[in-house]
């Protein structure tokens, strides 16, 4: 189960491959060191480790938000740099390809009101105004969040900007949705919700890649796990059923403690 | 490390942690009280502002006159007014103005003491201060009403010229505020961004006005909070030392590194979906028939101003 090089794939067969990417802050702080992935069309991947390992950074990576120091992405098979997102044409089929919940709510929702909010991707993404009208209003009702189309952001608690940056995200309809631990300060009710529209998400045909410690709802949300070690390695790959059951392998990148009861 | 090892790896409490702190006085007498500090005070007027947003919102909802009009019609009315009462030389006529504000904030449901107060509060403060020294004979020569004081036996005091400038202006800046806050009170924060941006405003700069009302609520919180987690470490009275003073400092220097990694946050999101520097916003504005009927009121009103003033004045 230790993690391996990542076999050499035709480009059609790969939505992102990174291939001994490293990254660090200001030059001084790593958060990547020498990470192999490859994640595949459909798939449902969890990113898997301790506070600071580095999953919210190779999520930004596979955003095109932040560009690996050495080592080379490849997103639907063509290098993602800053170089290449400066194409017009090719940010625009990116961005409309991959969509990104942050883990910070506030940073995400950031119009006015909801329904500006939910409307921006669409409209940056090149729709008419009446047709990302027409989108932002069907995903209002899929989520349910009618009645906080008109509210400003200040005026929604924490599960409901989760569910309005879900919304912003989902109305440019991405291939790819990247969930930066989705379920994270959320109450059960909003946790249940949210596991559950991942896991439809997932049967939908979406490829997901979630950053989570929340190991209880693995099993429902990630066919492959892929687990970082404190040091910002990926030290083991495999089925949330496999990963669950080495108690040593999770005590040892910190995911559990002795005491911890596993789900 | 090893199961055993981490469980052994346990915190070792201090002895004096384990042991209570002397707290309140047993007998549960009162001490001095002291008024709220400067920085409560600052933090309340934060939470009084939110109120404030929050009622505008309200209002901005009603089905009142104003409220149903275009705000387009209604941003470009108000600029024409706001010119026209700027070009009256006549109080007769400002209030006459100032009346028509009052009859139209009745017809839009607005609370008309919440709105003469709103615009009363503020134009003595920064108008009737500022125009003061202008009614005084020192500095506007003419026919003196009341005597102050008298130098080398001459009367000093308020002149009639003075005092009939000094009510121009103020009576100019109430109609003036009154307008605006006509405006703002019956208009959605939103409508009115995408107002200004169909009239010609910068896209970028509606964007960024935008994005300011929408993180000043936000970083209010966070100073509340910070605020908050002092008090509740502040055991005894809150001094206004230089303590105070340090935390403010901390305070502005810890706010504005979070201001800037949360600036950091939000362009990445907007990045992610698709942003390149040209926002583009819904905009759903359709004239009507009231709009049309509004703007001509509008025109008409203007007229009657600068006729009106003129035949006043001649």
């Amino acid at each position: 189960m230790e993690a391996e090089a990542a076999p050499q794939t035709l480009a059609t067969d790969v939505t992102f491959e990174c291939r001994d990417v490293s990254y660090s802050y200001l030059d001084r702080y790593p958060a990547l060191d020498g990470v192999s992935l490859t994640v595949r069309p459909g798939e449902r991947v969890a990113l898997l480790g301790a506070n600071g390992c580095g999953k919210s950074t190779l999520l930004k990576l596979l955003d095109g938000l932040v560009f690996p120091s050495s080592g080379a992405f490849t997103a639907f098979g063509h290098p993602v740099t800053e170089d290449t997102l400066e194409d017009e044409q090719f940010s625009q089929a990116f961005r409309s390809r991959v969509g990104f919940v942050f883990q910070n709510s506030d940073a995400q929702v950031f119009s006015p009101n909801v329904r500006e909010e939910i409307a921006f991707g669409p409209l940056q993404l090149g729709l008419a105004p009446d047709e990302a009208s027409a989108r932002v209003d069907e995903v209002i009702a899929m989520l349910d969040i009618a009645a906080l189309a008109d509210r400003a952001p200040f005026q929604l608690s924490g599960g409901q900007k989760k569910r309005v940056a879900i919304a912003s995200v989902l109305a440019t309809n991405p291939e790819v949705l990247l969930f930066d631990e989705p379920t994270a300060a959320l109450d059960p009710r909003s946790q249940y919700w949210l596991t559950d529209l991942i896991e439809q998400l997932g049967a939908a045909g979406k490829t997901i890649v979630h950053a989570t410690h929340d190991l209880d709802v693995l099993p429902r949300i990630a066919d492959r796990c892929v687990v970082f070690s404190e040091e910002h390695r990926i030290v083991a790959e495999g089925a949330p059923e496999e990963i669950l059951a080495d108690r040593e392998l999770l005590l040892s990148v910190n995911l559990i403690h002795p005491g911890s009861r596993l789900p | 490390m090893s199961e055993q090892a981490a469980v052994s790896e346990r915190v070792q409490v201090p002895q004096w942690l384990l042991q209570p702190e002397l707290g309140m006085c047993p007998c549960g007498c009162v001490g001095k009280r002291k008024k709220g500090s400067y920085l409560r005070k600052t933090l309340n007027g934060g939470a009084g502002l939110l109120r404030q947003v929050m009622f505008s919102d309200d209002t901005a909802r009603q089905d009142g006159l104003l409220q149903r009009i275009d705000p387009r019609v209604k941003f470009l009315s108000v600029i024409v007014l706001l010119v026209a009462a700027g070009l009256a030389r006549n109080i007769a006529t400002l209030v006459a103005v100032y009346a028509v504000t009052l009859a139209l904030a009745a017809a839009s449901r607005l609370p008309v003491g919440f709105f003469v107060k709103r615009v009363w509060l503020f134009v003595p403060i920064f108008t009737g201060i500022m125009v003061l020294p202008a009614t005084l004979s020192v500095v506007t020569h003419g026919d003196v009403v009341l005597t102050l004081w008298h130098w080398h036996g001459r009367a000093e005091g308020f002149t009639s010229q003075g005092l009939t400038s000094a009510g121009l202006i103020v009576s100019r800046v109430a109609v003036s505020i009154s307008l605006v806050v006509l405006l703002t009170l019956t208009t959605p924060w939103v409508r009115l961004l995408a107002a200004l941006r169909s009239v010609g405003v910068p896209r970028i700069f509606i964007l960024i006005i935008g994005m300011a009302y929408r993180y000043i609520f936000l970083l209010l919180n966070t100073v509340t909070d910070m605020y908050q987690a002092r008090t509740s470490r502040t055991i005894g009275a809150a001094k206004h030392d230089g303590g105070a003073r340090a935390f403010l400092g901390a305070s502005g220097g810890a706010l504005f590194g979070k201001a800037n990694q949360l600036s950091e946050e939000v362009h990445q999101a907007m990045t992610a979906r698709g942003y390149r520097g040209d926002a583009k916003t819904l905009q759903s504005f359709r004239l009507r028939g009231l709009d049309i009927a509004a703007a001509l009121c509008c025109a008409a009103l203007a007229a009657a101003i600068l006729i009106g003033d003129h035949v006043l004045g001649s």
